[in-house]
C-alpha cells in the first residue's frame, strides 16, 4: 500500500475520437482528484442551427462528429419527422436499419483493431503489431471495408452520408450490387468471430457496480424501442431527457450526465447487458460462448460487447439485404411545420438524444444529448477505481507512475469515448 | 537504390476529424503499399504522440479557431517540408469555422466561452496563418483526389 504524493497529467490521451486530457492527484496514497477534460475547441452548433431549415439541419449537425457522423444523421432526420408529422415507409426504415449497421460493423472495428489491439500487444499502433500477428491488420482492413462499402452502397458514404434524409433515402441500393456486398459481409464472418475470441480471452478486469441505460429495440436496430436501465427503469423516448441531470466538470469543454441521481454507463455493454436476446439468430448460434459473458459490470467487456455487435450487424445486414426488393420512393413530405419532437437512437458509443422545436418550417432550438457526454461520470469514478486499485499495489514510485499512465489510457479507451461529441450540449433558448 | 521512408504526420485541429477518419478508410485499400514508402510518425488517432519535428509531409485537418490550435500550425509549418491542408475546412475555414457567419446576437451570446478558452476573434483557414504546399478539397477529402495529391508528394 501506498503512502505516496503523485500528480499524474497525461496531455492529450491517443488513441480516441478527439482530445481530451487527464490529470490524477494522489495525496497519502488516495485518489483525492481526477480531472478528466475534454479540450476540443467549440464549433457552436447550438448557434448555427437556429433559424435553419429543418430540413436541412440534420446534414448540418452530421458535422458534429466525422466518425459517427451517421448516427447525428439519422438521430436529427428522425427528430424532425416526429417534429414535423412525418410518417417514413417500411423501404426506409428497412435502409435506415442498413445505414446504421453499416456504421457499426466500420465503426467498432476501428475502435477494436486500430485503437485497442496494440494494447493486446503491448505497443504503441496498429502499424507495429509484431509480424506473426500482421494477419490482424489485414483482417482490420477487410472488415472496415465491408463496412465501408456497405455504407457507400446504402448511404451514398460513409462518412457526412448523401442518401438519407427527412422523409426517405434520395437513392436506393443498385441491385447488381445487393449480391456482391452479401457475398463481402460473408467473407468477413469468419474473422469477426475471431475477434471475438481475441476480447473473450483478454484477461483485462475492471469491475465496479454502475447503471448501464439503452434504447433496447425489438430486433437489436438501435433506432426505435424504450429505454431501459438495469435498475429497471422503462421510459419512453421523448421523456429520456426528464431522467438526467447536467454535471458540471470543471475546465473542460463538455459537462457530464447523471441518470435518476446516480452515474451510469451507455454504449454497447449497456445494450448487451439490457438486450442481447434480440440479436439475430445467426449471432445468437455463432456467438453463444461470447453472449454468455453478459450481463457483466467489468468495462473491459465493452470491447467483446463492440465485437459481438459488429457480428450481429453482419447478420442482420444479410437478411435485411436478401429480403427486400427495393424500390425508388417519393420522399414524404411534412404535414405540419410548427412544433416539437425528440429522436433518440442507439450511437455506437451508446444513446444518442435529439430534441428540436420548429417553427414554420425553421430550426428555432435545438437540444442533444450525447453518449459520451452521458458516460464521463462512470468514466472518472472508474479512473479513481483504477488508481485506488494500482496504489495497493506494492510498487515503487515510477513503476506507479508508469503502471497509472498506461492502464488509464486503457480503461479510458475501453469505454470508445468521442470527445468531438462530448463537447457538444446544445442549450435549449426558449425565445 | 530505396529511397528512406518519408516521414509524414496527420494532424487534427477544430474540426470533427471526418477527414482523417475517412483517412482510414482510404488506408483500407492503400496503407500496404504506402508504408513502403513512409512511416506515420504523429497520428493520434493511430499512435500515441511524439514530439512535432523533421517531418516530410504533414496533412491538417480542420480550421484554426483558437490561440492553441493557431500555435500548433506554425509549429508544425517550422518542422516539416510540405503542408497540405486535407478537407475543406482547412482550405476555407467551413464549414467548422461557421461562427464567422454568426450575426451580432448569436456573436454576443458565444463570447464568453470564446474568452474563457482563448478562440480568435475568426476562426481561419490554414493559408490565413501559413504557407501552404497543396490542397485536398471535399467535405470529407474526396478519394481520388487524396490519392492523386499524396501520391504525388510521396513519390517526389
Amino acid at each position: 500500500m501506498h503512502t505516496c504524493d503523485l500528480n499524474v497529467s497525461i496531455n492529450k490521451l491517443s488513441k480516441i475520437e478527439g482530445h481530451a486530457d487527464l490529470d490524477v492527484v494522489i495525496k497519502d496514497g488516495k485518489v483525492v482528484d481526477v480531472d478528466l477534460r475534454v479540450m476540443e475547441n467549440l464549433r457552436f452548433f447550438e448557434e448555427a442551427v437556429k433559424g435553419q431549415s429543418a430540413l436541412a439541419v440534420p446534414t448540418l449537425v452530421s458535422r458534429i462528429c466525422g466518425t459517427c457522423s451517421i448516427a447525428h444523421l439519422t438521430a436529427c432526420t428522425e427528430a424532425v419527422e416526429k417534429t414535423l408529422g412525418i410518417k417514413i415507409t417500411e423501404q426506409t426504415s428497412v435502409l435506415r436499419k442498413l445505414t446504421m449497421h453499416s456504421l457499426m460493423i466500420r465503426d467498432h472495428a476501428l475502435h477494436l483493431y486500430f485503437f485497442v489491439a496494440p494494447d493486446l500487444f503491448g505497443v504503441d499502433s496498429a502499424l507495429d503489431i509484431p509480424e506473426e500477428h500482421k494477419e490482424l491488420i489485414h483482417q482490420a482492413l477487410h472488415v472496415k471495408e465491408a463496412g465501408n462499402n456497405l455504407s457507400t452502397l446504402v448511404a451514398g458514404r460513409s462518412v457526412h452520408a448523401t442518401y438519407e434524409m427527412v422523409g426517405g433515402f434520395s437513392h436506393v441500393p443498385e441491385k447488381e450490387k445487393i449480391a456482391p456486398t452479401i457475398e463481402e459481409l460473408r467473407s468477413i464472418r469468419p474473422m469477426v468471430l475471431d475477434l471475438c475470441e481475441i476480447f473473450y480471452k483478454c484477461d483485462w478486469e475492471l469491475k465496479r457496480k454502475t447503471n448501464f441505460v439503452a434504447l433496447v429495440t425489438d430486433d437489436f436496430s438501435y433506432l426505435e424501442g424504450k429505454i431501459k436501465s438495469t435498475t429497471g427503469a422503462v421510459i419512453e423516448e421523448k421523456n429520456y431527457w426528464d431522467h438526467l441531470h447536467k454535471v458540471i466538470i470543471p475546465y473542460s469543454q463538455a459537462s457530464g450526465f447523471e441518470f435518476e441521481g446516480e452515474e451510469f454507463m451507455v454504449g454497447s455493454l449497456a445494450r448487451l447487458n439490457l438486450n442481447k436476446d434480440a440479436m439475430h439468430a445467426d449471432t445468437k448460434r455463432d456467438a453463444a460462448k461470447y453472449l454468455a459473458v453478459f450481463p457483466s459490470d467489468n468495462i473491459y467487456h465493452n470491447n467483446l460487447a463492440q465485437a459481438v455487435e459488429i457480428l450481429h450487424s453482419i447478420d442482420h445486414s444479410i437478411e435485411l439485404l436478401q429480403k427486400y426488393d427495393f424500390k425508388k420512393e417519393e420522399i414524404v413530405k411534412p404535414t405540419v411545420m410548427d412544433g416539437e419532437g425528440v429522436g433518440v437512437i442507439e450511437a455506437p458509443r451508446g444513446t444518442l438524444y435529439y430534441w428540436l422545436g420548429v417553427n414554420g418550417g425553421k430550426v428555432r432550438y435545438a437540444n442533444l444529448i450525447i453518449p459520451t457526454a452521458q458516460n464521463l461520470v462512470n468514466m472518472r469514478e472508474d479512473v479513481r477505481q483504477a488508481v485506488t486499485n494500482l496504489c495497493a499495489l506494492d510498487d515503487d514510485r515510477t513503476v506507479l507512475e508508469n503502471k497509472i499512465r498506461k492502464e488509464m489510457e486503457k480503461m479510458i479507451r475501453a469505454y470508445d469515448p468521442c470527445m468531438s461529441c462530448a463537447s457538444h450540449f446544445l442549450k435549449i433558448n426558449w425565445k | 537504390m530505396n529511397q528512406p521512408k518519408k516521414k509524414v504526420g496527420v494532424f487534427s485541429i477544430t474540426c470533427d476529424e471526418g477527414c482523417s477518419i475517412y483517412l482510414i478508410e482510404i488506408f483500407n485499400k492503400k496503407l500496404v503499399g504506402w508504408l513502403e514508402k513512409m512511416e506515420i510518425k504523429y497520428f493520434l488517432s493511430m499512435k500515441d504522440k511524439v514530439e512535432i519535428k523533421d517531418f516530410d509531409i504533414v496533412l491538417i485537418e480542420g480550421v484554426i479557431s483558437s490561440e492553441r490550435d493557431l500555435r500548433e500550425v506554425i509549429k508544425i509549418r517550422e518542422n516539416t517540408k510540405i503542408l497540405i491542408a486535407m478537407g475543406t475546412c482547412a482550405m476555407t475555414a467551413f464549414p467548422s469555422g461557421q461562427r464567422n457567419n454568426f450575426n451580432a446576437e448569436q456573436l454576443e451570446r458565444i463570447q464568453p466561452k470564446l474568452k474563457e478558452f482563448s478562440y480568435l476573434p475568426k476562426c481561419l483557414a490554414l493559408k490565413d496563418a501559413v504557407t501552404v504546399d497543396d490542397n485536398i478539397p471535399g467535405c470529407p477529402i474526396d478519394e481520388k483526389k487524396f490519392i492523386e495529391v499524396f501520391e504525388k508528394h510521396l513519390n517526389a
